[in-house]
């Protein structure tokens, strides 16, 4: 799952002849004077000015300012451009053009197992989660594409009349051929409005996620995905994403702030139990993490490094399965030489270190790790026998 | 019996070097329940017509590697099952030439990474088909006692610790590769193992999902309880909650669901396998799933750590009422061990090979190379140079600083001496035909001989004879020389000569014997030689290479050592021509007609053949 910004979502919807109003993307407020000369609709629109970044929300933020013209949107941007809103920092800004309009209309389509279903309604905006009754749904199979005529009776149904619902119905089809062209996993446009000036259809704004791991087929995918975690990414954990990038197998991280247990556990499917087990028993993790698919022992120091400076950590926890190929004894290196590190510089004073794990050299792994315990760290070290997830129990009862 | 793979397996990989290891560990197990190799060929078009050595025990076979599924099958078409590794680009066109193989029943895909779209479009093919497509990313399916595809249970210990090596009666489903294995040893720690374990990996859009294979085992009269670990996100879960709740079923179910965490932490805060993302409105959430399993009437305990009381609680039960016989444990002895390579049995010191070559200079098994015992970069950080590398690896020795110095300066000097000697002549030629480096530079190393460059060993040998054997009687040794070798190696030059002295030899002899305290007997006594020899004849003087050879026996180099450092020096000079030559694009050279005396026969007719 892979979220992307308006920017890049309105460059899709352009090239599948999706309307959009008039926008530009600048990181440079001077920019926009110059982007004004060249541009009639910058000079004579009214304009609205949002934080071009994955922040939530903007609006309360100040990050979205409505209603102005050019020299107050040149000003909005000064002020946004920069700000720093917790661990991130604002560099680009959209400014697009408002547009006059009455009603707001919702169209939306995601995937599912089968196919696709597409949501029409004509009470959309701000309030669409209100009426989501109004919502009328098509269900799309896999390899079909509706016809014009079988959007149109969804579109009636929806509420949509005469003309408009034929409009809204091609739209639709423009929506459903965007969706299954770029790999999309869901589509949100909220609201599409129809111009005064003009009558023409525009998507207002979009919230679209595509398939990341379909990128190998889209040559101009020039975009990023935005972080998944509903906050930008912090240093510590871009610096995990860049190794990630370079290894075989996978590390990853994501810190939970005011947490005291620290997470270094194995596999995508047994760290989530760690997780849980934590939260079951009524502790709060500080952060999640995650090492597999047998990850060079560099890489898994690395992780190890970054999990023993988070701050205020009581427990680090290091859990796993019985892995099936990842090497113990050649990650759990990985680990000591983090956690000798880490303490060499200070960390781990006071940190209670807790170990579970089996797979392919599970006993010299293990024993390596338990020699720890004669430089002096406070480590407990369990091999297959212990139930997987009791050492948080260990941990949280100590 | 068991579900999707048994006894008669035989299957097909089709990727890269992640296929090989897995066709490896398979026959390992293979080995263990004594049945013949799973994987009967590869498909891989980069590597068409290789054989890949494939161990059963201490049974060693080759599998071919071939370039499509059709010549695969053509050769083999006993294979009903294909196991999907290449790369995720290319993961769903395999997967569909194996699902339209008519005798493939099974297609199981392990490769990660692969598109939803992809992933959607071949669980939908193999429906229409009437086939199982299982995955992506699932790290494989296990039936004890009969098959394993895929790496699933991991090493050869492992998969006796887990009783593998014959059925049980719980079947495993889960979405995590690893937590099948840890399911797989909790069913052989507090039960009596599996019948089969199926991993359908953790994307969003599984091929296969639970309710199948959970209908497959609830079939499968050896089966009776299954143990399901899912997670959040999805419904597959609850679908497999309805399924269970549906009608009264036989087999008992125990789930875990991974995800609960997702309740309190920040919104929006995701994180675990691809497919592990809830909906809307709590859609998808392991709460609703794990509520959903309780109601159906599933065991699912409280934290992961909880599965191992919940499946001995069943086990007992099912022992109680019968459903299970006890059966006796095998003798753990009776198992096949299976064989350990050489290097595993040297470590344990029970066999002796004999070694095929030995060395004394150096030593790269350790973290840096080591010369003579002492590691590269601590020679780097102390302050040694390549002399004293020289010194070591040809002499085993650190020379001194004095040593050094002269070992350098005989290289520096001897580097190179124009381009119109043999050896750099040839390299030059070469050069200029566009031969690579290390050719062009070996034509000139070829040059080294009696003629150019090969005097060195030869006075230093014949010297350091001198020396010994008429040490006061210079008259004596060039007498023994006349009769038994002939001119003096290192003695004459073409055109140097007392009057017009070669520099290189003043400029050596004078460093040695004014500018350190070294010992230099054999050089002292060419010297001497040399005054007898000049008195015969002006140009009779010492040479640079009895010079340089002298004073390397002087330093203890043994003698045959000696040419080394010509061939060394020369080296540089030699792609240096190279370098040069490449530099300036030279060109193809071939002699002029006037630098040949043709002194051939005139033309004339080739006679009849008789």
């Amino acid at each position: 799952m892979a979220k992307i910004l308006e920017g890049p979502a309105m460059k899709l919807f352009n090239k599948w002849g999706i309307p959009v109003p008039n926008y530009v993307v600048i990181m440079d407020p001077d920019r926009l004077a110059q982007l004004g000369e060249a541009n009639k609709w910058l000079r004579e629109s009214k304009l609205v000015v949002k934080a071009h970044e994955a922040i939530g929300g903007r609006f309360k933020l100040g990050l979205v300012k409505l209603g102005l013209n050019l020299d107050e949107a040149f000003a909005a941007a000064k002020e946004m451009i920069g700000r720093e809103i917790g661990t991130s920092v604002v560099r680009q800004v959209i400014v697009a053009e408002m547009l006059d309009h009455d009603e707001e209309y919702y169209l939306s389509i995601a995937g599912n197992r089968d196919g696709s279903e597409l949501l029409l309604s004509n009470k959309g905006g701000v309030d669409i989660e209100d009426n989501w009754d109004s919502v009328k749904r098509l269900f799309i199979p896999l390899d079909e594409t509706p016809t014009i005529e079988r959007i149109t009776e969804s579109a009636l149904e929806a509420g949509f009349t005469g003309e408009i619902a034929e409009r809204v119905a091609k739209i639709a089809s423009r929506l459903i051929l965007c969706f299954d062209n770029e790999d999309a996993q869901s589509i949100e446009i909220n609201p599409l409005v129809i111009r005064k000036s003009d009558m023409r259809f525009a998507a207002l704004d979009a919230v679209m996620n595509v398939d990341w791991d379909a990128r190998f087929r889209h040559a101009d995918w020039d975009f990023k995905p935005v972080s998944e975690i509903g906050r930008p990414f912090t240093e510590a954990e871009q610096q995990i994403m860049d190794i990630d990038a370079r290894i075989k197998g996978s590390v990853k991280l994501v810190e939970v702030p005011g947490g005291d247990i620290a997470l270094l556990t194995a596999g995508g499917g047994a760290s989530v139990f760690y997780s849980d087990a934590v939260v079951a028993r009524g502790g709060s993790i500080a952060n999640y993490a995650e090492y597999s698919g047998d990850p060079p022992d560099w890489a898994v120091e690395a992780l190890t490094e970054t999990i023993c400076r988070l701050p205020n950590i009581k427990h680090i926890i290091v859990g796993g399965a019985i892995a099936n190929f990842t090497d113990v004894k050649a990650t759990f290196n990985g680990i000591i030489n983090g956690f000798r590190e880490s303490k060499s510089k200070g960390y781990l004073e006071n940190v209670k270190i807790w170990v579970r794990r089996g797979g392919p050299n599970e006993n010299q792994g293990l024993a390596a790790m338990k020699k720890l315990q004669e430089e002096g760290f406070d480590i407990h070290v369990y091999d297959r026998s212990m139930p997987m997830t009791d050492i948080v129990d260990l941990a949280l009862n100590s | 019996m068991s579900i999707l793979a048994n006894k008669d397996t035989r299957a097909v990989i089709i990727g890269g070097v992640a296929g090989l290891n897995a066709a490896k560990r398979m026959a390992q197990f293979d080995f263990l329940v004594n049945r013949p190799l799973t994987v009967q060929a590869f498909v891989y078009p980069p590597e068409e017509g290789q054989q890949k050595e494939i161990y059963r025990g201490g049974e060693l076979n080759n599998v071919t590697v071939y370039g499509s599924l059709e010549n695969a099958l053509a050769e083999n078409p006993q294979i009903n099952t294909a196991l999907i590794y290449i790369g995720a680009s290319r993961a769903y066109q395999s997967a569909k030439e194996a699902l339209d193989v008519k005798g493939i029943k099974l297609v199981t895909m392990i490769t990660e990474g692969v598109p939803e779209k992809d992933a959607k479009a071949l669980r939908k093919y193999a429906l229409e088909q009437g086939k199982i497509f299982n995955g992506p990313s699932s790290i494989g399916i296990m039936t004890a006692g009969e098959c394993r595809l895929g790496v699933i249970g991991g090493e050869f210990k492992n998969l006796k610790l887990c009783n593998l090596y014959r059925p049980g009666s719980f079947g495993v489903i889960t979405k995590s590769g690893g937590l099948s294995n840890e399911a797989m040893w909790l069913c052989a720690q507090n039960g009596d193992g599996i019948t089969s374990a199926v991993a359908i990996g953790g994307d969003a859009y599984p091929g296969t999902d639970f309710v199948t294979y959970l209908q497959m085992f609830e079939n499968d009269p050896e089966t009776k309880a299954v143990v399901v670990i899912g997670e959040v996100g999805g419904t597959l879960e609850e679908e497999a909650a309805e399924w269970y709740g549906r009608e009264k079923r036989r087999i008992k179910l125990i789930a875990s669901i991974g995800g609960t965490c997702q309740d309190v932490l920040p919104q929006g805060m995701k994180f675990g396998h691809a497919g592990a993302k809830e909906g809307k409105k709590g859609l998808g959430s392991a709460r609703s799933k794990i509520n959903a399993l309780r109601e159906a009437g599933a065991l699912v305990p409280d934290t992961f750590g909880g599965l191992s009381k919940a499946i001995k609680q069943v086990y007992l039960e099912l022992q109680a009422s019968g459903v299970i016989k006890p059966e006796p444990e095998l003798d753990e002895k009776l198992l096949p061990v299976l064989p350990p390579s050489v290097q595993e049995v040297m470590k344990q010191g029970e066999v002796i090979v004999e070694p095929l070559i030995r060395t004394t200079i150096s030593d790269d098994r350790g973290e840096e190379p080591r010369y003579v015992g002492y590691a590269a970069s601590e020679l780097c950080e102390k302050g040694y140079g390549i002399e004293d590398v020289i010194g070591l690896l040809w002499n085993k020795k650190l020379p001194s600083k004095a040593e050094s110095e002269i070992i350098k300066r005989i290289i520096m000097i001897s580097a190179d001496h124009g381009p119109a000697v043999s050896g750099a002549f040839g390299s030059i030629i070469a050069a200029c035909a566009g031969i690579d480096l290390p050719q062009a530079v070996s034509a000139g190393m070829t040059m080294i001989g009696p003629r150019f460059g090969g005097a060195v060993t030869n006075a230093g040998k014949y010297f350091k004879y001198g020396v010994k054997e008429y040490p006061n009687d210079i008259p004596g040794f060039l007498n023994w020389m006349k009769e038994n070798v002939g001119p003096v190696p290192g003695i004459g030059h073409r055109v140097k000569s007392l009057k017009n002295p070669d520099k290189r030899v003043k400029y050596l002899v004078e460093y040695v014997t004014n500018q350190t305290t070294l010992h230099t007997p054999c050089l002292n006594y060419a010297l001497e030689v040399e005054k007898v020899t000049t008195a015969k004849k002006d140009n009779l003087i010492l040479n640079v290479d009895g010079t340089i050879g002298c004073i390397l026996v002087d330093l203890d180099f043994p003698e045959y050592s000696l040419n080394g450092f010509f061939v060394l020096a020369r080296t540089i000079g030699m792609i240096g021509h190279w370098i040069d030559q490449n530099n300036q694009n030279a060109r193809l050279i071939r002699l002029y007609d006037y630098l040949i005396n043709y002194a051939v026969k005139e033309e004339r007719e080739v006679p009849e053949k008789k």
